[in-house]
This record gives C-alpha cells, sequence and structure tokens, in this order.
C-alpha cells in the first residue's frame, strides 16, 4: 500500500508533466518525466509534398508483402519515397541502431516484422528495442469487419488500444535463487496516463461512445490496480464518454461470445497482445489487420499481428492486405488522405466485392492477384491529384 | 517533319503505356484489359503553374509545351505572366502563389531582376515569390551531358542552396551618409533544415557524401552556425561522408578537379556563385536544370538563373535546361515514365550531335533542336524487357 501512496504523492506533478511537455524547459522534462523519452525536435522529411518514409521490410514475408506496398503506391502515385534498411537477423545491434537513427530522420516508418533469432538472454527482441528507443508508448489495432469475408463474426468495429513499452515487456527477469526466476511486470503511472488520456482523446475525436479498460486487477492490485485507477481518475474528465472496466479472462469469453459490446478497449502490454490476436482471429486472421505505434513524436505502421509469416515466405500465397491497410494507416497519418481513400476503396473492392481471397481467407488467389486487382481499381478510379 | 515524327512517337508510346499498366507481374495474365484501354482520362491529368518569365523564358516555354504535345503528356499548364521588369503587365503575386500551393508544382523560366527597384524595394520578385512559397531549398544537378565536349567530363555534382535568408534577407540601410551595412541573417532552424534536406537527399538518391561550403574561418559566427548545425545533422547519418570545404578552395577546386563532389550544401551567395560556375564547368546555363522545395511545392527552372535577354525573338537559344526540368517535373509527379522518355530523347540528341544550338558550337536554332528532341523520343527501353 505504501507505494500506493507514494504514487497518490506525485499525482500532481504527473499530470502536469504529461500536460505541458511542450511548455518545458530541457532541464524540466529531464528531471521531472523520467520516463519520457528526451528528444530534440528535428525537422520532418517533407520535400515538394513527398514524404520520405522508413522501410523495414524484415524477415519471413516482410520482404514481398512490402514490394507489393510499392507497387500499388507507384499507380496510385503516392508522394512517398522509401529509405529502405534491411536488417540480418543474424548481425548484432549495428544496423538495428541505424534503423532507429533513420525514423528519428524520417519521423515515420512502414514495418514488417523483424526476427530475433538468438535465444541468448543479452540479445533483445529487435521489435521491442526499436519500440522502446523511440518511445512509442500506443499500439492501436482497428479491427473492423470486411464485408464478403467469411469470419465468425459479423460487423465487428473495435478499436484496441495497447500499452507498448512497459508492463510484462519490461524485459527485466533474473534467477534470484537457483530454480526460481522473477519476472518483473512493471506499471507507471506516467504511462498508464498517457494511454489513457489517448484512448479517451481517440474517443472524442472519432465519435465512439464507450472506453473499456481491460486489466487483471482482482489479482495483481498494484500494479494493475494503477492502471485502472489511472484510466477511472482520467474517465471523470471525460463525461460524455461512457467507462467499465473489465478482467481479460471475462474479457476474452465476451470477445467470442458478445464482441458487439465492446467499442473502444485500453490495456496493458501483454493483455493487447493477447486480445488483439482474438479480435483478429474473430474477423479473418493475422493477413487483413494493420497496427499503428504511437509516440509524442514518431510513429510506425506495421500489419496488426506480429507474426513473420516465414513458413509462408516465397510462396506467393501470404495475404498481402494488412501490409497494404498498414500503409494506408501511413498515408492518412501523413495527410495524404486522397491517396489513403484510394487505396483502401480499391482494397476493400478487392476484397468485399470481387472475393479475390488468398489461401488464409479459404480463397485460391495467389498474393499477386490480389494486389494485380487492387492496381486494376486503382487505376479506374482515376484520382491523380 | 515534326509532325510525322510527332505521330509516330504517339503511335510508338500510347500502347507501351498501356501494357506497361497491365503487366507488372509477368506471372498474372491481364484481366479484362479491355478496361483501361484509353490513357488519358480527365481526373489523370496533372495540373501545373507555368511561368515563362523573361528574355527567352517563353520561347524555351514554347518549346517545352510542343514537346508534351508530342509525347501525350497528361499535364495541363495553368500560366502566369510574372515580371519584374514589365509591372504593369505581370501578375499579382498573391495569385501565383497561391497557384503554386494548389498545384504544388511549377514549370518556371528566369525572372530579370533590375539593378535598381521601381519602388525602392529591396526585395526582388524572385525573393518575394520564394519566401511566400517558402521555397527554401534550390537543387541544382551539375552532370556532364553526353557529347557536350567540355575541359572536364563525368562531372556529377548536386549543388544545394539555401535560399530565403543569408546574404539575400534584403535589410540593407546607409547608417551614416557614406556607410551602408547590409545584414546576412544565419539562423539554426533554417541551416538545420537545409542540413538535413542535403542529407536526406544524398539518402534518397543513393550519394556517397555531402561537402559543406562556408566561410567560417572569417565569418565565424554566421557562418559557423552553419557549419555547426551541418555537423550535428551529419552525426544522424552515419552512412553518408560528410567534409567541409571553405568557399573559396571549393571555387578552385571546382575549377580543378570537379570530380571529387557529391552533394553539396551552401548558404544563399556562396551557392549562388558555386552554381554558376559548375554550370559553366558542364556547357553553360542552357543546359542545367534546378529545382526549389518547399515543403509542399516544388518549382523547377533551370540551374543558372540567366534569362539570355539578348537573343529574344532569335530563336538561338538552348532549350535543354527547360527540357530537362519538364523531365525532373515528370518525375515528381509520379510520371517517371514520361520523363525518362524526355531525358533519353535530350541525350540522343546531344550525343549525335548533328542538331546543335549556338551555345553549343552549333548552328541550329531553338525550333530545330525541339523537333529534332520530339524525332527521338521513344518509348523508355527497361519498359520493353519487362513486358
Amino acid at each position: 500500500m505504501a507505494t500506493r501512496i507514494l504514487f497518490r504523492r506525485n499525482k500532481l506533478m504527473n499530470i502536469f508533466s504529461c500536460r505541458a511537455q511542450s511548455t518545458m524547459s530541457a532541464f524540466e522534462i529531464q528531471h521531472k518525466t523520467p520516463l519520457i523519452k528526451k528528444t530534440t525536435p528535428i525537422p520532418v522529411a517533407l520535400y515538394g509534398g513527398r514524404h520520405a518514409v522508413t522501410m523495414l521490410p524484415g524477415g519471413g514475408i516482410g520482404p514481398e508483402l512490402m514490394s507489393y506496398v510499392r507497387e500499388v503506391f507507384k499507380y496510385a502515385g503516392a508522394p512517398v519515397d522509401f529509405e529502405v534498411i534491411d536488417i540480418d537477423p543474424s548481425d548484432e545491434s549495428k544496423q538495428i541502431e541505424y534503423a532507429i537513427t533513420s525514423i528519428k530522420r524520417n519521423g515515420v516508418a512502414l514495418k514488417g516484422n523483424i526476427e530475433t533469432k538468438s535465444e541468448n538472454t543479452e540479445v533483445i527482441s529487435r521489435n521491442v528495442a526499436i519500440r522502446n528507443e523511440l518511445d512509442l508508448y500506443i499500439n492501436v489495432v482497428h479491427c473492423k469487419s470486411f464485408p464478403g469475408v467469411p469470419a465468425r463474426q459479423k460487423d465487428l468495429d473495435l478499436m484496441i488500444i495497447r500499452q507498448n513499452t512497459e508492463g510484462e515487456y519490461a524485459m527485466l527477469e533474473h534467477e534470484s535463487v537457483d530454480g526460481v526466476v522473477e519476472s518483473m511486470k512493471v506499471v507507471t503511472e506516467t504511462n498508464s496516463e498517457r494511454v489513457a488520456r489517448y484512448a479517451f482523446d481517440f474517443a472524442t475525436r472519432n465519435g465512439r461512445k464507450k472506453v473499456t479498460t481491460i486489466h487483471k486487477a482482482n489479482i495483481m492490485k498494484l500494479s494493475d490496480g494503477l492502471f485502472l485507477d489511472t484510466s477511472r481518475r482520467i474517465a471523470l474528465e471525460y463525461p460524455d464518454i461512457e467507462h467499465n472496466d473489465m478482467i481479460i479472462d471475462n474479457c476474452c469469453m465476451q470477445l467470442v461470445s458478445n464482441p458487439h459490446q465492446f467499442d473502444v478497449m485500453m490495456m496493458t502490454n501483454l493483455y493487447g497482445s493477447i486480445v488483439s490476436n482474438v479480435a483478429c482471429g474473430l474477423i479473418g486472421g493475422a493477413g487483413l489487420l494493420s497496427g499503428r505505434n504511437y509516440g509524442d513524436h514518431y510513429a510506425i505502421f506495421e500489419p496488426g499481428t506480429r507474426n513473420t509469416g516465414t513458413a509462408i515466405a516465397g510462396k506467393n500465397i501470404a495475404n498481402p492486405i494488412a501490409m497494404l491497410s498498414a500503409s494506408v494507416d501511413m498515408l492518412e497519418h501523413l495527410g495524404h488522405l486522397q491517396h489513403a481513400n484510394l487505396i483502401r476503396g480499391a482494397m476493400l473492392k478487392t476484397i468485399s466485392d470481387d472475393r479475390i481471397h488468398t489461401l488464409d481467407l479459404g480463397g485460391t488467389a495467389k498474393s499477386t492477384d490480389v494486389v494485380q486487382r487492387v492496381i486494376d481499381h486503382i487505376l479506374e478510379s482515376d484520382i491523380r491529384p | 517533319m515534326s509532325l510525322i515524327s510527332r505521330n509516330i512517337s504517339k503511335i510508338l508510346f500510347q500502347p507501351c503505356q498501356i501494357t506497361a499498366a497491365r503487366c507488372i507481374h509477368s506471372n498474372v495474365p491481364p484481366q479484362n484489359a479491355a478496361k483501361s484501354e484509353s490513357t488519358e482520362r480527365e481526373g489523370n491529368r496533372i495540373k501545373c503553374t507555368l511561368i515563362p518569365g523573361d528574355g527567352v523564358g517563353p520561347e524555351l516555354v514554347a518549346s517545352v509545351q510542343a514537346l508534351f504535345k508530342a509525347s501525350g503528356v497528361p499535364v495541363d499548364f495553368e500560366s502566369y505572366f510574372f515580371s519584374e521588369v514589365n509591372p504593369t503587365l505581370s501578375a499579382n503575386l498573391e495569385d501565383v502563389a497561391s497557384s503554386i500551393e494548389r498545384n504544388r508544382v511549377c514549370l518556371k523560366g528566369i525572372l530579370a531582376s533590375p539593378d535598381f527597384g521601381y519602388l525602392g524595394e529591396l526585395q526582388t520578385l524572385n525573393m518575394k515569390l520564394r519566401n511566400a512559397l517558402d521555397l527554401y531549398a534550390n537543387v541544382v544537378h551539375v552532370k556532364s551531358l553526353p557529347g557536350v565536349k567540355r575541359r572536364h567530363d563525368n562531372i556529377d555534382c548536386v549543388i544545394i542552396r539555401e535560399q530565403t535568408e543569408g546574404e539575400y534577407s534584403a535589410l540593407e540601410h546607409e547608417s551614416v551618409k557614406g556607410v551602408v551595412e547590409c545584414l546576412k541573417i544565419v539562423t539554426a532552424k533554417k541551416s538545420q533544415r537545409i542540413a538535413k534536406f542535403a542529407f536526406d537527399y544524398a539518402t534518397k538518391n543513393k550519394r556517397k557524401k555531402v561537402t559543406a561550403v562556408h566561410k567560417a574561418n572569417i565569418m565565424k559566427l554566421g557562418d559557423g552556425l552553419f557549419l555547426r548545425s551541418c555537423e550535428e545533422m551529419a552525426k544522424l547519418y552515419p552512412t553518408i561522408e560528410f567534409e567541409k570545404m571553405i568557399v573559396d578552395n571549393c571555387t578552385m577546386q571546382m575549377v580543378s578537379n570537379p570530380q571529387q563532389f557529391d552533394v553539396m550544401v551552401t548558404p544563399n551567395l556562396y551557392g549562388n556563385i558555386v552554381d554558376n560556375l559548375a554550370s559553366g564547368l558542364v556547357g553553360g546555363a542552357g543546359v542545367v536544370a534546378g529545382a526549389s522545395y518547399s515543403a509542399n511545392c516544388v518549382v523547377f527552372e533551370p540551374g543558372a538563373r540567366h534569362t539570355f535577354s539578348e537573343a529574344v525573338g532569335k530563336s538561338v537559344a538552348n532549350p535543354t535546361a527547360m527540357m530537362l526540368c519538364a523531365a525532373k517535373l515528370l518525375n515528381h509527379v509520379n510520371l517517371p515514365l514520361y520523363g525518362q522518355m524526355i531525358r533519353d530523347a535530350v541525350n540522343k540528341v546531344l550525343s549525335d550531335g548533328k542538331v546543335r544550338t549556338k551555345d553549343l558550337g552549333g548552328q541550329s536554332s531553338t525550333q530545330e533542336y525541339t523537333f529534332a528532341v520530339i524525332a527521338n523520343l521513344k518509348p523508355p527501353q527497361p519498359l520493353k524487357s519487362k513486358c
């Protein structure tokens, strides 16, 4: 309990830190918000209306999906120049550092999943390293059903918002006594508040009605309790939006039996991983959804469920929709709405009207068939700014 | 002659564009090929602001328009007469700026700047336009052309110039009679911005080295700030070599050993000088293309800014620079095939060496040169192998 009280005492200061970050001096940022990564502003890479974007193809099906994205962008005339950085999974940390620098320069990245082959405890997951280094504290997966795709549930429209940098993924594990391993789950008020604030702001901006906090505070009373308390406190500032909470095990059951009760969901790291995979499974699998990672300064877009798909690499059967829709999210983030709508429309027509489905959706089409049809739709709808 | 060649190139080119759209994946059979039969649909066309400029500008622009017409480029021009030496007929700065902002691309000739202002203003029209649109980065790609014999060959350098501050601040005053002060402004923000532009340009175009040109040994604070900003930015680009060079040494190196340069980043005035110097090395103002970038718009204009007003109406000016600008423009607006086609045609005419304008030692007129380029328009080679 002592820790909880301590947290409460710091509350005022923390509120200040989250709100007024931009107006604080470097000294204040350094000393009052130790959890928020310090960055010096770098000018955005936007020249003559064209954005430079880092592309990390990653392993498995990543490279082929990226080539589809580039093909589609070429035909859609999307004003984006990619800086492609291949990361060799066996190589040590040099290239990952370069990739992080490149994202810092460009501000935005499109990313496949990067393999971490090493089981060595010294080597941390590259994906986690990127997220932590860039302080991408929010992960958003928008689970929206595609009409025409065979799936367990119809007309789903969930927004899953996940804390992305701490919790179970703090990577603090040790063997204190021989045969006893302890893994630390870290929850901080600052990060919980940032997530809650993002969730409620998102709900307000997009006309959503309800936010559900997913937790396990009945068992982990302090850590998940803090997350839950913070979300309740922030909820008071948004009286228009209904707030409730649900325990993770119940949530999973509800998701498969009655998912329509959910609207916006916010949760800690591991639960987010589980829930977004469950939700993806409900609407048709890993090949459809995209995920977005946001920090204060940077954004990374990737397929929603983080699988490399090494088994199906090079066979021309991977579903290109997930990566394409990640790239559309990226265009929206960059403000190229016209191109984003153009590609999204073409994708929807391909999936829902023409029903060109790859193997994972029970179809027989090759990846290239899907991409070709998307390009055909783009060429037909003749919008070029 | 021109009519025939125009039709031939049209016939050659159009089917190839259609097939190009169809066969990006050679293993996929073209489905319902009839759907995109016409390549020119209304929504597909690109609008571009056109400022012919002073001097020979209108003649050069006319030959670009002829070239576009012959190659069926889906670009529509929105032209404005814009001139400082003819203020009564000139369009408003606001109209021109808002047109460029809307279209996001512009093809521009050179505006003459009189040595003294009619209105007693210190800012020239060029500077006003740049400031209105915040066109902060000027990029001039100086590249040896095939068939143009000069003292040096294999020159391939890019000069990136900050063009909204520095010596061009237009802040001059006479504090005491006989003493004039001209302020050179350097800000950290704009220096960082141009440095990042240069490094991003180098990254995008797979260049190896960035050279910062400065005079920080004399102007320790002003140019020193510029130099420090470049150094800081260089740390973010570990794969690109960074070096610095003092402007006087740089000009000497440029005329003695220009092949050593790759990408150069310079403040305003030095950039202007180095631009012109480098352009002179590869064939003069008539053959070097440039572009000015802001965050949202690009203005394509010849790299060395000379109006060549003594040649007005004589049809002797070299339209190569303007044609290369047009090719760059097409690349920028996602029509790289057309851009490549124009660039190939220009290279072909230059390397054949039969049709040359006066500045390159030939006798041909602007029109003859333009027709020669049109006659050489061919669908680019890589396309054929793909289909």
